[in-house]
């Protein structure tokens, strides 16, 4: 938060009179700070805001789920199972030696529990009604903000992706071998694999609310049922939805760390101390 | 949160505001340094007029706060003229380029005070969040999360004004939003998506009590009050399928466990019925009961359901008496069964014994045991 701690800001240009080089805090004269307007405030907000939304949406409607799954293999002689989910939990809880009932181990350690029905369709509707409202929000901002330029992708993409793909790819062999491996230029806000997973993330929430949509009222919306084929088509890609944003999570996460403290500080306080100082480098 | 540093300090580096008209004409080449960068205090200004002249990315990267020394004099007029000749011709795709990140200068002491209020506000929403997620939790899960805990971090909620009662309040009102908004989609001029009777599928029983006996059925009688008449009215079988013509629809049936089944049924529709027999004056609900179910314990397991008169009059809603082309058998509500397709399959209600007209929302089963009680599809 202190920007005088951060060994990555710009360095101090020469103070325009030798007093406000003191660095008395409280003085207007004091050096300002180079810094790069990184995202809007709406932006910042929706984005954490996701995550208690994503998080409860999940488990409500994991338990939702587990009233009726739609992947389903004829039932199990053995278990009595018809249930992928439910097949998968027992196996963790054989795994991880866990207590309690295996049958509803997935739906007790990821849900808010079987026979919940009632309870978790409630929350659902509360969060998924603010998760609207928050993208809602996040769009704004987007706009306000001008930052949907930045995510827009761009012919140079797939090779910008590709070279990034190597560069993970290298970096803790090349560390472990002391090797120099540098990071790809980056010319613009975000690298190409950065910038197709923030262009899809928004894509992929539209998507799950509209496939949210589709089987919440397939008789109103008719059509939008019909462009998931049918009810059951809009159950399976909301499933995978929610596979694939919180699957998101762990890259996303990851390589917050991975980047550093100013790219995590730029999503609360909107601004970088990375300061390019060749924007055309 | 007009303070903060605006997001696009670099709009004014578009050629498209060199390229446009205002940009070309002096006067705006002409405007003070200072009061075109002054981004804190011009959040939402205008890229043409906030144009810094001559401010190239390479030339003056740098926007500065009020009260700095400006570092490059006003342009040529013939600048603006020069980069719009070399600019883009497209438009398109001009507006869509990603603009430069310029940095700005920020005093130090108000960066922090900005920084700091920020990272407040992320500790106060994760505690907000953290404090709601716990509140809005069902029972059940509360205690499994918390185990013996439950009870006193419950209390301590509830002398934050977060009461269990205050919880519920907030979750049925989600419910009766989102019934509010079934409603205002629902349309009694559009129809029910219709399939083939090649598709039909697989139709369960859903129901966990026992399949009552076929003796209830040479008793049957479906008793019509809350009539206009005065009267009430109790019909056979025979009366409502000699008397009503046949209608049959190939529809889905939408459970609100999550599966659904595509059945062919055939009956009479509501609509007839309600013309045939019309409600008192006033009436906007039917409630529909029946009165044969047995729980598992053979106890009498009386179902009820509400259903609004508008839903009732649809054309697709029907008193179904046929399933597949054959008579409704018993686990499937025989010999009368209300067919609601675009309401949730709770609401089509088997073995239908009485209807009531009512000014006023009557009971629901479901309702009763925490769904929502409007359940429009």
């Amino acid at each position: 938060m202190n920007i005088e701690s951060d060994p990555k800001s710009a360095p101090v240009p020469p103070a325009a009179t030798p007093a406000s080089s003191r660095q008395a805090p409280a003085r207007p004269s004091a050096p300002p700070a180079r810094v790069i307007p990184k995202h809007h405030a709406l932006v910042r907000l929706s984005h954490w805001a996701n995550v208690p939304l994503l998080l409860g949406l999940a488990a409500s409607g994991l338990a939702v789920y587990w009233a009726a799954p739609v992947f389903m293999h004829a039932a199990d002689p053995a278990s009595g199972s018809h249930d992928y989910l439910r097949d998968l939990g027992a196996a963790a809880a054989r795994l991880l030696h866990s207590g309690g009932d295996a049958r509803t181990w997935f739906y007790d350690h990821l849900s808010l529990g079987p026979h919940a029905l009632a309870d978790s369709l409630r929350l659902h509707w509360v969060l998924a009604y603010l998760f609207m409202l928050n993208g809602a929000l996040y769009l704004v901002g987007l706009i306000a903000g001008g930052g949907w330029r930045a995510l827009l992708p761009r012919p140079s993409d797939v090779a910008d992706a590709l070279a990034m793909m190597r560069f993970y790819a290298g970096v803790v062999p090349m560390a472990l071998l002391r090797r120099p491996w540098p990071h790809p230029p980056v010319r613009s806000k975000y690298n190409a694999l950065q910038r197709s997973a923030y262009f899809a993330m928004p894509l992929l929430g539209a998507l799950a609310v509209l496939s949210g949509w589709a089987m919440h009222k397939p008789v109103q919306l008719g059509w939008l049922e019909r462009l998931f084929v049918n009810y059951d088509g809009a159950r399976i890609v909301h499933f995978i939805c929610m596979l694939v944003l919180t699957t998101f999570l762990v890259p996303h996460v990851v390589l917050v760390i991975a980047d550093g403290w100013d790219t995590f500080r730029s999503m609360v306080t909107g601004w970088s101390a990375r300061v390019k100082e060749a924007p055309n480098d | 949160m007009t303070d903060e540093p605006p997001i696009e300090p670099g709009r004014e580096e578009t050629t498209r505001a060199a390229a446009s008209p205002d940009a070309s004409t002096p006067s705006v080449a002409a405007t003070p340094p200072d009061a075109a960068a002054d981004h804190a205090a011009t959040p939402g200004g205008t890229p043409d007029h906030a144009a810094t002249p001559g401010g190239t990315p390479a030339a003056a990267p740098t926007a500065r706060v009020p009260g700095a020394p400006a570092a490059s004099s006003p342009a040529p007029p013939a600048a603006p003229g020069r980069r719009a000749a070399a600019g883009r011709p497209s438009g398109l795709a001009d507006f869509v380029r990603e603009r430069p990140e310029v940095p700005i200068e920020i005093s130090r002491p108000q960066l922090q005070a900005q920084s700091r209020r920020d990272f407040l506000l992320l500790a106060g929403g994760v505690l907000v969040s953290a404090a709601g997620a716990w509140w809005l939790l069902p029972d059940r899960t509360r205690g499994r999360l918390a185990g013996p805990a439950r009870e006193r971090l419950d209390s301590l909620g509830a002398r934050l004004g977060m009461t269990r009662d205050r919880a519920e309040g907030i979750l049925n009102r989600a419910l009766t939003f989102d019934d509010d908004v079934a409603e205002a989609l629902y349309s009694r001029g559009r129809r029910v998506r219709t399939y083939e009777r090649s598709q039909v599928t697989p139709l369960r029983n859903n129901y966990d009590g026992q399949t009552p006996g076929p003796e209830y059925l040479a008793g049957w009688r479906l008793r019509v009050s809350g009539l206009a008449s005065g009267r009430d009215e109790s019909l056979a079988i025979d009366d409502l399928t000699s008397r009503f013509p046949l209608h049959e629809q190939v529809t889905r049936l939408v459970c609100v466990e999550g599966w659904s089944a595509v059945a062919w049924w055939g009956g009479l529709r509501f609509a007839d019925l309600l013309a045939a027999f019309p409600p008192a004056p006033g009436a906007r609900w039917a409630a529909l009961r029946s009165s044969v179910n047995l729980d598992g314990d053979g106890n009498p397991d009386p179902y009820y359901v509400s259903i609004d008169l508008e839903t009732a009059r649809h054309p697709q809603t029907l008193l179904a008496t046929r399933l597949g082309g054959r008579p409704l058998p018993i686990e499937h509500g025989a010999p009368l069964r209300l067919l609601v397709p675009m309401k949730l399959g709770l609401k089509n209600i088997k073995a239908v014994t009485d209807i009531a007209y009512t000014a006023v929302e009557p009971r629901d089963y479901w309702n009763e045991r925490g769904y929502s009680k409007y359940d429009g599809l």
